[in-house]
């Protein structure tokens, strides 16, 4: 960090920050036109069944019913998908899983819509399930989409060195099995939706959308239009975390079939319970560990075999299961690794791009299997870790060689340990062996010596989970994000990128990024909605890169004007080549004299007709990848975390008390500190809800938590303080070395907390979410019914 | 959910009980209404009927909070956070105010009322079991009678009370504890706030002489309504206070709670914890008085 910045990691509030709590930011249901209809879902309560017919005569002559849209209106693609085209807009043929919808009655009275759906008569004959992932594969598994011969979705091999040979020059070798949970996105927003015909001009879509482009092109295909004739713009998003992806997708396909057929605008918002029915989740994971290694603490070789529920359709799967196998050993540097890792298809809800992204799971398997080992060994946690820990010039799982960046793993770890005098604690709080009371179920009245002297029923613990994260797409697919910069006469300033507002405080993180070149306040920017007519495709919001990707291209913009700016003075004031110009506070200054204000400047451009307004433009480096071996440079750059949970654990009732999360990272540099400590106190209350409480479960394929009275996520007051710290590490990318954070705060909290709990009980729990009846049972209760008795 | 429903605001006890004395097949208190609202909008067979709504909460002597010599007094439409921020209930009523400060959050403690919680009659209703430990008797009001019950007699069963179509409750009363008296109350759910109970226990005791010379049990959430445990508390009489005593008397909830219930999917994880913190629940107030 040579130069020294004037707003570049400062706190700055965010710029909608003021509108979304007065309410005057319009979110996607906000937005209401003149004729505008609605549209209501036809879906039927089942996982699997084949659509014998569909008899709509007991409502089309409703005069509510406006319109029936079904398969046979779509003029383009009838099946859709991010990656693979396997989910139908509409079913006519077949339901895979319960959130599937079989069309949609259209008109202006939302409310009447609701109550007619039901008298819809479809006769369909249900299938036989397939909800155990396990079971996909087998050879007389039923097929979830016949025609794909197989509920493959995708295998990733990764093969490095020889593990077997590994395995024998190892003193010690652990197996285990570990299992995560299917999770919700829990967004505050649930999905809305409107598209408007216009005419020739085809049709405009505003919605709660995370990913403008990739709905610009699923709607294009859907109503085959081309893209030019797509425009969709993104209302203020109620939060997303990598859930408004797909599903807004195929809304805003269902949306714009409607508006064109109809010809007027059309909009589809849902309830809760549909938004949690419909839209896709976090893959549950099995994983399956095998470590060997040396009395020393090395370790020799991990075969590692992990299996994704993919659900009903292919979604993101192969990317999210990609960064599994990229990243599955954790961060340590092995030298034989043999690593499978498989998405399957099921009639379970579809699960798909979520926070985190295919890391949160084996970080939990890998970082739990690390302390294990520290204990198999006498050794503290540090001790292990260190002694495998990724370092500059290491080689990862996939070959990689780790240069041109502080890989600052042990650095985070160190400093984390620091902070929360970890090893004084962890040491004092271990446990020779579980303090857990095993109950005897057949015997349910307590004996005597089953009750808890008080004093001892509360255990303190602390554990910690590091974690290495490669930045942006990485092999994924080409990566590289606009920005457009217009400068007006009077000094303020337009600013768009390609890439969207998703909660995250992106457009203040530009605006920042922007003035720190120009010499200018962020204020004086006005950054634009999200348009994808006005801007240059960027690829989607995601995988963290927003600041690395878009600020590189919004920091080129910026620059590429201060270049005009510059020739233009030096033109004006006849300045010689050793004079030194500055953008400073909104002025000018040559060699430290004041010339001018940067709206002087601005004004005196547009008189010489100097072009204040262009593209940046920001492309990652190559990344390669052999799909055979899984050995390649997997990403251009990584990111390195440190979480450190300190926890109280009720031996009596297996609450988890979470009383302080030190979330240690190194994102490069901090552009916004606020926004950055935001990130953190997020995603790590995400993290340990995810840890202690989420679950979506099911029943024969059919969620039973549709409403936040039965998904439970964590409030304010379950967690106690996150204390988040930033080490700044050196990078060559991204602007001034500015990388990710949104996903890496979020990924290890689980796992720390984990171990915590390990260190307080002195036992180790290997399936989230470590729930009360987890910690105290060491298995899940389901109800037959969740029903309320309330509604009886 | 119902297309409409008409509101009616009566600003008198009086014009409520005329209200109620006709229609009462379409007609439904309101107080709070997050459970009515709630429940309208999941389309709960109790309130299929419904098609007005009587608002209980402009009659100002309905909401009174009031300490007469022998009893204290609580208007059935105090809501949750009039309740906790009273100055009579912090002083006698310590085991309801901790009751009252586990519901929900803020939001519905400012909306919520005590006759709503016990009308309702859920088994998670959380002010049950502490009101049982206080004898709480409720006034209940017709057009034509009036009278007054104790609230345990009220309680019939899960969703169901001694309520009438066209009856209205009116008060609470709670006969003075005497300063003797030491309790306490705990709530378990699976969160800190805006929690479902799993296991409530309220407890009101009077030790004399290291013996116990009274005691009430009751507990929410583990029977199908919250209920008081007299076969325990009757066994409880007279014993010396000791930990064994304590062990004993959990145990014997186990028992009791079997009884009632048999086993359930809960029981592997219920049973086995109102055991374990009933005995840490007793243990507690022993502590604190010595
Ligand atoms: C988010 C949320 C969290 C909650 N958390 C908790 C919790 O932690 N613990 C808990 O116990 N409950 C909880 N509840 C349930 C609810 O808040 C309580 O049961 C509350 O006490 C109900 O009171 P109310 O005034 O809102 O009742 P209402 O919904 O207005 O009425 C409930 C019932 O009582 C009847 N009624 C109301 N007043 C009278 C009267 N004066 N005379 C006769 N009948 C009357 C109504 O007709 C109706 O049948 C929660 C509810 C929500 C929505």
């Amino acid at each position: 960090m040579a130069k020294k910045f004037s707003v570049v990691g400062k706190p700055v509030i965010r710029e909608d920050g003021i509108d979304k709590v007065t309410g005057k930011a319009k979110f996607a249901d906000d937005y209401k036109f003149n004729g505008m209809l609605h549209a209501v879902m036809l879906r039927i309560p089942c996982a699997h069944a084949k659509i014998n017919s569909i008899d709509f005569s007991e409502i089309q002559n409703d005069e509510s019913v406006f319109s029936i849209i079904t398969n046979k209106d779509i003029p383009g693609t009838k099946k859709v998908g991010v990656i693979k085209n396997d989910q139908p807009v509409f079913c006519n043929e077949k339901v895979v899983t319960p959130g599937d919808v079989l069309g949609m009655i259209v008109g202006q009275s939302e409310e009447k819509l609701r109550s007619l759906v039901n008298k819809i008569k479809v006769d369909y004959s249900t299938l036989p399930l397939l909800t155990d992932p396990q079971k996909s594969l087998e050879p007389d598994a039923i097929l979830i989409h016949p025609e794909t011969k197989s509920n493959l979705i995708i295998h990733h091999p990764l093969r490095k060195g020889n593990v077997e040979k590994g395995f024998t020059e190892s003193d010690h070798i652990l197996e285990q099995t570990y299992t995560t949970q299917l999770i919700e996105h829990a967004y505050i927003e649930p999905e809305a939706v409107s598209a408007i015909p216009l005419g020739a001009g085809g049709i405009k879509i505003i919605g709660s959308i995370q990913n403008p482009f990739t709905t610009r092109r699923i709607v294009a295909a859907v109503v085959n239009l081309p893209l030019d004739k797509v425009q969709i713009i993104q209302a203020h998003l109620g939060g997303s975390f990598g859930g408004k992806d797909d599903t807004m997708c195929i809304l805003a396909a269902r949306a714009a079939v409607a508006a064109l057929k109809t010809d007027h605008p059309v909009k589809i918002r849902y309830t809760r319970e549909e938004s949690i029915l419909e839209s896709y989740k976090r893959h549950p994971y099995i994983l399956n560990y095998k470590v060997g290694f040396a009395k020393t603490g090395k370790i020799k070789a991990m075969r590692i075999d992990i299996l994704a529920d993919g659900g009903a359709y292919c979604s993101m799967s192969p990317f999210v299961t990609w960064r599994s196998v990229v990243q599955a050993t954790g961060p340590y540097e092995i030298k034989n690794v043999h690593t499978d890792v498989r998405a399957v298809y099921t009639n379970n809800p579809y699960t798909g791009a979520m926070r985190g992204f295919g890391s949160p799971q084996p970080i939990f398997a890998n970082e739990s299997l690390m302390d294990e080992i520290a204990l198999r060994l006498g050794m503290t946690p540090d001790e292990v870790r260190k002694i495998n820990g990724l370092k500059e010039g290491s080689i990862t799982a996939t070959g990689q060689r780790l240069k041109n960046h502080d890989v600052n793993l042990l650095n985070v770890l160190s400093t984390a340990m620091k902070n929360t005098d970890f090893k004084k604690k962890w040491i004092n709080n271990k446990k020779k062996e579980s303090q857990l009371g095993e109950l005897d179920l057949s015997q349910p009245v307590l004996k005597d010596s089953q009750y808890m002297n008080p004093d001892q029923l509360i255990k303190k613990g602390i554990g910690l989970a590091i974690s290495y994260r490669g930045c942006s797409l990485g092999a994924e697919g080409i990566d590289a994000a606009a920005a457009y910069l217009s400068i007006q006469n009077d000094g303020s300033a337009y600013l768009l990128s390609g890439l969207a507002e998703n909660g995250q405080g992106l457009r203040t993180t530009f605006s920042i990024v922007a003035a720190e070149v120009l010499g200018i306040s962020h204020e004086q920017i006005f950054y634009l909605e999200t348009d994808t007519s006005r801007v240059p495709d960027s690829g989607p919001t995601v995988a963290s890169r927003a600041t690395l990707m878009g600020g590189g291209a919004v920091k080129n913009a910026a620059e590429i004007i201060l270049d005009r700016l510059i020739s233009l003075i030096r033109k004006e004031w006849k300045l010689k080549k050793k004079d030194e110009i500055e953008f400073k506070e909104n002025k000018i200054f040559v060699n430290k004299n004041k010339i001018s204000t940067f709206p002087d400047l601005c004004k005196l451009a547009a008189n010489r007709g100097v072009n204040l307004a262009t593209i940046g433009w920001y492309k990652s480096p190559t990344v390669d990848w052999n799909e055979h071996t899984g050995q390649g440079d997997a990403y251009f750059t990584y990111v390195y975390g440190c979480h450190v949970a300190e926890v109280q654990v009720n031996l009596g009732t297996g609450e988890v008390y979470l009383d302080r999360i030190t979330a240690v990272h190194d994102p490069g540099t901090v552009i916004n500190k606020l926004g950055a400590e935001g990130q953190v106190y997020g995603g790590v209350t995400q993290g340990a809800g995810y840890g202690i409480i989420e679950e979506v479960t099911t029943d024969r394929g059919v969620i039973r938590e549709q409403n936040f009275d039965q998904y439970l996520i964590l409030t304010s007051k379950d967690i106690g303080e996150i204390k988040p710290i930033f080490i700044q590490g050196k990078e060559i990318f991204g602007p001034w070395g500015a990388k990710s954070l949104g996903e890496p705060t979020l990924e290890l909290t689980a796992a720390a907390i984990s171990n915590a709990v390990c260190n307080a009980v002195g036992k180790r729990f290997f399936n989230l979410p470590l729930n009360l009846e987890e910690i105290v049972l060491g298995k899940k209760l389901r109800p037959e019914e969740i029903k309320r008795g309330s509604l009886q | 959910m119902k297309t409409s429903i008409e509101i009616l605001t009566p600003k008198t006890l009086t014009e409520i009980l005329g209200i109620l004395s006709e229609r009462q097949e379409i007609l439904t208190l309101i107080a709070g209404g997050t459970d009515v609202i709630t429940g309208l909008k999941q389309e709960s067979k109790r309130f299929k009927d419904t098609e007005v709504l009587v608002d209980v909460n402009h009659v100002p002597e309905l909401k009174e909070i009031k300490h007469m010599p022998e009893k204290i007094t609580i208007g059935a439409a105090a809501t949750f956070s009039e309740i906790y921020n009273n100055s009579i209930v912090s002083n006698e009523l310590p085991i309801l105010k901790k009751a009252v400060s586990t519901i929900g959050s803020m939001q519905i403690r400012n909306r919520a009322t005590i006759a709503g919680n016990f009308v309702n009659n859920a088994p998670c209703a959380d002010t049950v079991p502490a009101l049982l430990v206080y004898n709480a008797t409720i006034e209940i009001e017709s057009m034509n009678s009036k009278r007054e019950t104790y609230l345990q007699e009220f309680l019939q069963g899960p969703y169901k009370t001694q309520l009438k179509k066209d009856e209205v409750v009116t008060k609470i009363n709670i006969p003075v504890p005497t300063k003797s008296f030491t309790g306490d109350f705990y709530k378990l759910g699976r969160r800190r706030a805006v929690a479902i109970s799993r296991i409530t226990l309220a407890v009101l005791m009077e030790l004399k002489e290291n013996k116990i010379n009274k005691i009430r049990i009751a507990s929410g959430s583990v029977t199908p309504i919250g209920t008081r445990f007299p076969e325990l508390e009757i066994f409880a009489m007279e014993n010396d206070v000791n930990d064994n005593l304590f062990k004993t008397l959990a145990s014997r909830m186990g028992e009791e709670i079997i009884k009632i219930t048999g086993l359930r999917w809960s029981s592997a994880y219920k049973l086995p914890v109102v055991q374990q913190m009933f005995y840490q629940l007793l243990k507690g107030i022993e502590r604190r008085s010595l």
